[in-house]
């Protein structure tokens, strides 16, 4: 992630040099293909402009991190059999979800600030001109709260697993499909309703720059999402049978 | 206050698996044996005394409390899975000591000792180690906060024969300074050796408790004939007699019932042998399992 925000961000020199040129050239790609891309001609030539566009693709690859720990964490015990080890233990079900839980958004949050200070690092080393540190914050911001949403969600769905074999599949399937979701309806109609349906369409990094916050409704969705997926996940787990090992 | 107590315990897995309507008390102190074939219901069983698998009715108790409302209660319990998996990437020392804190004491010389008593190498990697060695890991696990109640499930499958022995004078030490011990196996031998009351699980229902004393003292006889001319099955057609197999002048039968009754029948042939022997626990047990037709 941080090698292709390192990617993005060192053409930003060139591109902010013909920026003229460069609107152009995008300008001739047809409205619904700039949506999808998250090309926003207007500041394009700002580097946050250019960065929130790089964005996307980032969060695609944290989103992936993120379900990929979620339906893990709790499958990994009946995955590698280790279950009856557990599980026999003088500790509450309840009490293991919690700690896999913590871990797991230690795990983001730490991941989030060594991201955050890289790419920090980098677009100051290729400036030419200030930014807001406060909108790049708000911007990075927004990958945490993606990611979370897809925690909750992989672990949500691993929990309805007998016996998940492998992980990669489910959350590259969901991601995925969340994803190309998001990217084809943004740009067709009732875009407000729709964007409801893909967790990457609720933070739009061009609104973030515009406004410098969030949108509510999209913010209260995230947060349901998360504490419906996260309670689904304890009281299906907490009720499982956990069958012998074949 | 029983240390195990199943009542109507039930547990369907659609028609054909599971168990039901089990009834079960385990003593403090006791050695307690439960047998049956493979897929009998021992495992769903022992899960679900565990809080491993919910019951469909009934209840499983341990120390008087269900496993799933008190987690708390496993504190006082050993258990050793039939087959066992650990963390791969683990050593064997820290998947002990992991394993010791959830019992919030300290068992580092507890788990010394036992690795001693096993030959278990505390370095190695749970990967590079044998089905056997695992299984010691495993036992050590089991043991090392010296549990109130000790559950095994076929316990000895993977481990040789020296080992085994090793294991089962650990499991007896265990038992004299206190330990309940529940043990299930399709393995009669070594059930007979140990325990002090069995119970008979088929398809799902317990068939039948006993304490070893009456099932091996009394009750039942091995007998086994041979006469001069062959042997009418209808002589043989008695009260307490089973397993009944004639090979023209030969029989030999299970008996359980009057032993006057059934010798009255025998002086009816001319005899050239006779003994009436113990029968082990396996042809106790054979009787309890074939097939009704």
């Amino acid at each position: 992630m941080i090698a292709l925000a390192a990617l993005y961000l060192s053409i930003y020199p060139s591109v902010a040099s013909d920026a003229e040129d460069f609107k152009k050239l995008l300008g001739s790609y047809p409205e619904s293909v700039r949506a999808m891309l998250g090309i926003d001609l207007d500041r394009i030539a700002s580097i946050l402009g250019l960065y929130s566009m790089v964005f996307s693709i980032i969060v695609l690859c944290g989103a992936i991190q993120a379900m990929n720990l979620g339906v893990s964490i709790l499958t990994k015990e009946s995955r590698e059999r280790t279950a009856d080890f557990l599980l026999v233990k003088p500790v509450s079900r309840a009490k293991i979800v919690s700690s896999k839980l913590v871990a797991a958004v230690l795990i983001l949050i730490a991941t989030n600030l060594v991201f955050y200070a890289a790419a920090f690092l980098i677009a100051n080393g290729v400036k030419t001109e200030d930014f807001s540190a406060k909108l790049f914050m708000l911007i990075h911001l927004t990958l945490f709260f993606v990611q979370l949403m897809f925690l909750a969600i992989g672990m949500a769905s691993s929990v309805f697993f007998a016996k998940l074999r492998s992980v990669l599949p489910l959350s590259l399937g969901v991601v995925f499909g969340l994803y190309l979701i998001g990217a084809l309806l943004a740009s067709g109609e009732d875009k407000e309703l729709i964007r409801f349906i893909s967790p990457f369409k609720y933070f739009e990094p061009s609104y973030v720059l515009a406004h410098a916050g969030y949108e509510t409704p999209y913010l209260i969705a995230a947060a349901v999402i998360i504490g419906v997926a996260v309670a689904l996940s304890y009281t299906v787990y907490l009720n499982k049978d956990v069958h012998a090992v074949s | 206050m029983s240390v195990i107590e199943l009542r109507n315990l039930t547990k369907r897995y659609g028609k054909a698996r599971g168990i039901s309507d089990v009834n079960l008390q385990v003593e403090e102190g006791e050695i307690f044996g439960f047998i049956g074939p493979n897929g009998a219901g021992k495992s769903t069983t022992i899960r679900t005394l565990l809080g491993l698998i919910s019951p469909t009715s009934g209840s499983a108790t341990l120390f008087g409390k269900s496993c799933t409302t008190h987690p708390e209660i496993r504190k006082e319990l050993g258990y050793l899975p039939s087959e066992v998996f650990y963390y791969d990437g683990m050593r064997v020392m820290d998947l002990l000591q992991y394993s010791a804190s959830f019992y919030k004491k300290d068992c580092t010389k507890r788990i010394q000792e036992l690795a001693e008593r096993m030959d278990l190498d505390l370095k190695k990697k749970i990967d590079d180690l044998s089905f056997g060695n695992k299984k010691k890991v495993g036992i050590v696990q089991g043991l090392l906060h010296e549990p109130k109640l000790i559950l095994l499930d076929e316990p000895t499958s993977g481990l040789d024969p020296l080992m085994q022995q090793t294991f089962f004078e650990l499991i007896a030490e265990e038992n004299r300074k206190g330990a309940t011990v529940f043990f299930s196996s399709h393995i009669l031998s070594e059930v007979q050796k140990m325990c002090s009351r069995v119970a008979f699980i088929k398809e799902g229902r317990i068939i039948k408790q006993e304490k070893m004393s009456d099932l091996q003292d009394n009750n039942y006889k091995k007998v086994s004939l041979e006469a001069k001319s062959a042997i009418d099955p209808a002589a043989l057609d008695l009260d307490g007699v089973s397993n009944l197999e004639l090979k023209g002048t030969s029989a030999s039968f299970i008996f359980k019932g009057s032993l006057n009754a059934m010798l009255q029948r025998i002086t009816a042939f001319q005899l050239t042998n006779i003994s009436i022997v113990e029968p082990d626990l396996e042809e106790i047990f054979l009787h309890y399992y074939v097939k009704e037709d």
